[in-house]
């Protein structure tokens, strides 16, 4: 069986408080994450979830404070930056504030062929090409290579991230909700690339994002985070139809609903709240043995590949 | 806060120490010791008994740690140009002229600068605000001597009003009072516009004028207590700064003060007098700048309460 | 591979007239400010002057002409008269320009060769190194510049490098600060994280990156040394360790014009004039420079 395309095991990230002292920051608490082969996982979850920290602990753009992270099967987790380089080629990343993403003093061709320069492929007569040739496949005219990026909208410095993020053959593509700062009809726009170009070049993609309605339409399984938790996952369809957690429920919840009739009330749960509504599981329900005997709240294995955080009773 | 105090009072101490450091190295790196230069050259034995006896042949790091132990005493030694007496005595009534005409000069030039940015602000983007600016900005961009020279030149020479150069009676201090109130005037009425101006923008301003408050009560009661901040907390350096502005000041005026003193003092390579001024001068600045430093986190609530000056 | 488009959108052409960079709209701030350029014009006046030296005077600076004519008042012969050693006073207060802006630029250059890579460096490392940068940048902040500038100039005995270097020595800082407060600002960006996604090193996100996009603070922090490293000269040269005699020094000529101030005014006048004048050019410039790159330093 060929390794996924990323892997997080036990992933954690502790911040330590400002001006010291004692009690430090859990962002992110021992997550267990997998990224099949061209698949699409998203990572959902509100502000303050721990789920764009997640993201850049994967892309070693932050230090682990414990845990595993495997890319294809290899274990970067403490490469130094030498060792760590030919991995990056093979996973990129597009983030959500799109002007912020690029150098405002360079045009949109040197921006699109700096990763070439950096890896040192190719002369500088080909990475031009090359740039060309990507600003093209993400929907743009090639004569877009001399402009700069303030010259462009939202939608368009997001192509041209992806095609940054895409032009070293990347495999793995972590997306930090790449469409939360874009118009509703540019979001589907920049979503219907990630999908063509997902299933033009192959591509494993992480997409973070607190929107579910974009999630329901791109990925193939939804990890559900609260406070640095993963509290549920499963197949997308799952999540939509048969969540089981208080707090995947309450995010369903909030999705606007355009049929006025449909309209239900949104629940609003405290963090109290939904610690006292931790689902309770039975052991017979479960797929697979609990992993411990504890009764706090863990990750159980329910049936059709849907894990939910819950106590174990009987 | 306490945390921070102490932070910033060591950190300060150890930038001290380093600067004395620094500066006793330089002094003794002046070839020549107060008896190479001149008239009459000393028999070498003569010279090796001196020097002996001013502590001059023994090791650095030696005569280092003497020092600075006397310093502690304000001992800072005798000075050579005048050994009838010690250095703290040459200072304790040099330090007068300088303080009384320095002092004069930040004391009038403040308020009136303050006036000045409050007017320009007040008015801004007319003529009154471009007068005003441009005299701040020719307060500080024209070196003091070079104000000095336009003042003899205007007032003593042209007009003949008022007397050029002296000591004594309070009517030859007006020059060299104007000329010290110069930089002041100029710095406060730039910090007092900007200070003004980004408080009229800020929103509790309009709100207040919404609620009908008179111009002038707007003005006087809000926001001049929310300008004063930076003002305050640049009110010490600035007199540190009138110390480094005496020495042309009173060489052009010829007032006998520290000022004068220093520039003698390295003229005529007079270690103890040159070190103590230094030294002194340097202490001032750095404790100006600790306190300083202190205050405004004490005045800006978003540091008092972080404890951090981050 | 296959060309792919987005769904339902063609391959997006450029339609929209080129818009117009910030810089653009810098340069618009920065000529809506007369004072800045009116001091920027007589800038460029002063420094053509001094370049071309030799072609607008007659005679040399240190040529003692004209001893029987010492101390003349201005006349059409001698637009500053002469001086007291016989020399027309309108060379020397010209060839002084070469001498004061040539320091001012050495200085300030100087100051940026040091104060830019410490500061971008202290910016994007943080840090330790970033604490020490800042130790030592108080270090130079706490020590009066004047004095220090003395007592340096005595022990090298002035000269014209020395002074340069002594300039250099207190001009670099606030490069220094400048450059770092804008790469610690930019440091945080995406961009930033990105180019660190792509395994580029810290040397390349220094100099490709962050240093290009510190442009602004980098122009102004050198426009800013220039008159601070006159004054200093200036300074320096009144008080007799500056620029030695018989170069022409402005600094040193208001010294000796002072001796004879109240009767022959020019010879303080002139050497007077000149330096304020120049000084506040450069520092109207180097202020409207930095206005109209970030007009939210100012309240304006």
């Amino acid at each position: 069986m060929t390794a996924p395309a990323l892997e997080l095991r036990q992933v954690s990230k502790s911040f330590a408080k400002r001006g010291g002292g004692p009690g430090a920051l859990l962002a992110v608490d021992r997550v267990n994450l997998v990224l099949p082969r061209n698949k699409v996982v998203a990572l959902v979850g509100e502000s303050g979830s721990g789920k764009t920290t997640t993201g850049l602990l994967a892309l070693r753009l932050l230090a682990t404070t414990g845990g595993q992270i495997l890319l294809d099967g290899t274990d970067i987790t403490n490469l130094g930056p030498k060792e760590m380089k030919p991995h990056r080629k093979q996973m990129q990343v597009v983030f959500q504030d799109s002007y912020a993403s690029l150098d405002p003093m360079m045009t949109l061709g040197e921006i699109i062929a700096e990763p070439l320069g950096i890896h040192a492929i190719g002369t500088p007569a080909e990475r031009r090409d090359q740039a060309r040739r990507w600003l093209e496949k993400v929907g743009l005219d090639a004569s877009y290579a001399t402009r700069y990026p303030h010259e462009l909208s939202g939608g368009q410095r997001q192509r041209i991230s992806v095609a940054r993020a895409l032009i070293l053959g990347a495999s793995v593509l972590v997306a930090d909700e790449p469409t939360s700062a874009l118009d509703v009809s540019v979001k589907a726009q920049i979503v219907n690339l990630l999908q063509d170009l997902q299933a033009d070049i192959g591509l494993s993609m992480l997409f973070i994002s607190h929107d579910l309605s974009v999630v329901r339409s791109l990925a193939d399984e939804v990890v559900v985070m609260l406070r640095g938790r993963v509290v549920e996952h499963a197949p997308t369809d799952r999540i939509f139809a048969e969540a089981k957690h208080p707090y995947t429920r309450a995010l369903l919840d909030a999705v606007p609903v355009v049929d006025p009739k449909a309209r239900r009330r949104r629940t609003f749960l405290t963090a109290d709240e939904i610690a006292a509504r931790t689902p309770r599981v039975s052991a017979a329900d479960c797929e697979r043995p609990p992993l411990s005997d504890t009764a706090d709240p863990q990750l159980v294995a329910l049936a059709g590949s849907h894990f939910v955080e819950a106590i174990v009773t009987g | 806060m306490l945390n921070f105090i102490i932070r910033r009072t060591l950190s300060m101490l150890v930038t001290f120490v380093v600067v004395s450091v620094v500066i006793f190295l330089m002094m003794h790196s002046i070839t020549g010791g107060p008896f190479d230069g001149n008239e009459m050259p000393l028999p070498d034995n003569i010279r090796a008994r001196l020097m002996a006896q001013l502590g001059l042949d023994q090791p650095l790091y030696v005569q280092y740690l003497k020092y600075m132990w006397g310093v502690l005493h304000f001992d800072f030694g005798v000075p050579y140009q005048s050994p009838g007496e010690t250095v703290m005595g040459l200072v304790a009534h040099a330090w007068v002229p300088s303080l009384i005409l320095g002092g004069s000069g930040l004391i009038i030039g403040a308020p009136i600068g303050i006036l000045l940015g409050m007017t320009a602000a007040l008015n801004r983007n007319s003529w009154i605000d471009y007068v005003a600016s441009a005299i701040a900005t020719l307060g500080l961009t024209i070196p003091v001597f070079v104000i000095s020279t336009l003042l003899i030149l205007v007032f003593a020479v042209w007009l003949q009003w008022l007397p050029a150069s002296g000591w004594g009676e309070p009517k030859r201090w007006v020059l060299p009072i104007l000329a010290y109130a110069a930089v002041p005037m100029a710095s406060y009425a730039r910090y007092a516009r900007s200070a003004v101006l980004d408080t009229l923008n800020k929103p509790f301003v309009t709100v207040l004028r919404a609620k009908g408050l008179s111009e002038r009560k707007i003005i006087f009661q809000h926001v001049l207590r929310n300008s004063a901040i930076p003002m305050v907390t640049i009110f010490l350096p600035m007199f540190v700064g009138i110390a480094t502005g005496s020495i042309f000041v009173e060489e052009m005026f010829r007032v006998p003060g520290l000022g004068a003193y220093f520039v003698s003092s390295i003229d005529k390579r007079d270690y103890p007098l040159e070190m103590a001024l230094m030294l002194m001068i340097t202490m001032l600045f750095c404790i100006s700048y600790l306190v300083s430093d202190i205050l405004y986190a004490l005045l800006n609530p978003r540091i008092r309460i972080d404890g951090s000056a981050r | 591979m296959t060309e792919i488009s987005s769904a339902g959108v063609a391959l997006a052409t450029p339609d929209q007239p080129k818009q117009h960079s910030p810089l653009w709209y810098a340069w618009r701030r920065f000529t809506a400010n007369k004072a800045a350029v009116g001091g920027g014009i007589v800038l460029v006046i002063l420094i053509l002057m001094a370049i071309f030296a030799p072609l607008i005077v007659t005679s040399g600076p240190n040529d003692q002409a004209f001893l029987t004519q010492s101390l003349a008042f201005p006349s059409p012969q001698h637009w500053f008269g002469v001086d007291d050693l016989g020399r027309d006073f309108f060379a020397r207060i010209v060839y002084g320009a070469q001498v004061s802006l040539g320091i001012g630029f050495s200085a300030a250059v100087c100051s940026l060769l040091i104060g830019l890579p410490l500061g971008a460096m202290a910016g994007y490392l943080g840090g330790r190194f970033d604490w020490i940068i800042m130790r030592i940048v108080e270090l130079f902040s706490v020590v009066p510049p004047l004095l220090a500038a003395l007592l340096l100039a005595s022990v090298t005995r002035g000269g014209l490098w020395a002074i340069v270097l002594i300039a250099a020595l207190f001009g670099w800082k606030d490069v220094c600060i400048l450059v770092r407060a804008q790469v610690k600002a930019f440091r945080e960006k995406e961009f930033i994280m990105a180019a660190q996604a792509l395994g580029a090193s810290p040397w390349h996100i220094i100099f490709r990156h962050l240093i290009p996009n510190a442009v602004s603070p980098i122009i102004v922090g050198f426009v800013l040394a220039i008159p601070l490293a006159m004054m200093l000269e200036a300074s320096l040269s009144f008080l007799g360790i500056g620029v030695q005699p018989p170069t022409p020094s402005w600094g040193q000529m208001i010294n000796v014009g002072m001796n004879f101030m109240f009767f022959y005014w020019h010879m303080a006048a002139f050497p007077t004039l000149a330096l304020a004048i120049t000084i506040l050019s450069a520092s109207l410039l180097g202020d409207g420079l930095r206005d109209a790159f970030d007009p939210t330093l100012k309240g304006r």
